[in-house]
């Protein structure tokens, strides 16, 4: 270091040469310091307060109970209200399919019965995959199954209405083919 | 006896720490001056300095239970000013290093050697000096920080500090000769 350093540095209490404005500094300072203070602490500091705050939390913590009880039970019939749709659809759509067959006149009684063992087949099932659900509720592959299994039986009905109206098309047909 | 300089005002510290207003009050007394002219070299304007005094004071007050006595309050509380006042440059992008690219400082690495100049003229030559030099002398000359201490505070390696300074001294000499 040298003079020109030294000197500058044993001196540079001469470099304070101004005066901050205290008061007005002070005034911020000390109102920027007690601002969360004013605000929150009193609050908690009042008996009646922390009576209110206490039942409030209470009859939050009870009403959430009541709330959630039924909520879960429901949730494990259905995950969710869309699985719930999707459900109702398939179910109306297949019942509505099986009808169809049952009141077919075209049908002889033997293939009734045999599309219908079958029917009772994928019924079993899908209760089988239902109780699987309710044991575990979010598992993916179990609800997967599910809409597989109201696909089959759809793809099922959907054939032998087409096996019957084929049926139908030759003797229709015949007098004209030749 | 050079410890118990961290411990000045160990009690007067130690009651702003249970939050009492008029020991607030009392070791703001004693540093606001310093610390507004620490503001007021950085930054060059009076309402600038005293914007970031406020902030510093109530920073201060509000961190105080993590100041462990490393240092005396005052080099604490000074750290605090500085960083806010260079924070402050940075938000309104002026240069706090000069501009020149640091890496190419070989030239002038030797340092010059210079004697005592009346104080007077060194304070109007640091007025007169550009933004990026200005910052480091202050540092330097007048905080009394040695060159690792800048490099944390400015973000530079300890050798760019070095040549920094001694670029900036040079160029200062160079004013007050023409004084």
């Amino acid at each position: 270091m040298d003079n020109f350093e030294k000197h500058i540095r044993e001196n540079t209490a001469q470099f304070d040469e101004h005066k901050a404005n205290r008061d007005k500094l002070w005034a911020n300072i000390s109102e920027e310091l007690h601002k969360p203070k004013t605000k929150v602490i009193p609050l908690w500091k009042r008996p009646l307060l922390r009576i209110a705050a206490s039942v409030a939390v209470v009859l939050g913590i009870a009403t959430m109970g009541f709330l959630l009880v039924p909520r879960t039970t429901m949730e494990n019939q259905f995950v969710s209200e869309e699985l719930l749709e999707i459900d109702m659809h398939y179910q109306s759509l297949v019942s509505y399919q099986v009808q169809l067959v049952q009141d077919n006149p075209n049908l002889s009684e033997m293939d009734k019965q045999e599309f219908l063992s079958f029917m009772d087949e994928l019924d079993a099932e899908y209760e089988t995959l239902r109780k699987e659900m309710r044991k575990n509720l979010d598992n993916e592959r179990v609800l997967e199954a599910i809409v597989a299994n109201y696909k089959k039986r759809i793809e099922l009905i959907e054939n032998l209405l087409r096996q019957i109206n084929d049926a139908k098309k030759p003797d229709e047909d015949y007098g004209y083919t030749l | 006896m050079e410890t118990d300089i961290r411990f000045t005002h160990q009690t007067l510290v130690e009651q702003c720490k249970t939050g009492n207003p008029s020991s607030q009050y009392e070791l703001y007394s004693l540093y606001v001056d310093a610390m507004f002219n620490v503001g007021l070299r950085f930054l060059g304007n009076k309402e600038d300095a005293e914007d970031v005094v406020q902030d510093s004071f109530v920073d201060a007050f509000k961190k105080l239970h993590s100041f462990k006595y490393e240092s005396s309050f005052g080099a604490w509380l000074k750290r605090i000013v500085i960083n806010k006042s260079i924070n402050y440059l940075k938000t309104k992008r002026v240069a706090i290093v000069p501009m020149e690219a640091h890496e190419f400082h070989l030239a002038d690495e030797e340092p010059i050697e210079a004697d005592a100049v009346d104080l007077q003229k060194v304070k109007m030559g640091i007025a007169k000096l550009p933004n990026g030099y200005k910052q480091i002398i202050n540092l330097y000359l007048i905080e009394g920080y040695d060159h690792v201490e800048i490099g944390e505070i400015l973000g530079v390696s300890t050798s760019t500090s070095k040549s920094q300074y001694h670029r900036a001294k040079k160029k200062l000499l160079e004013i007050i000769s023409e004084l």
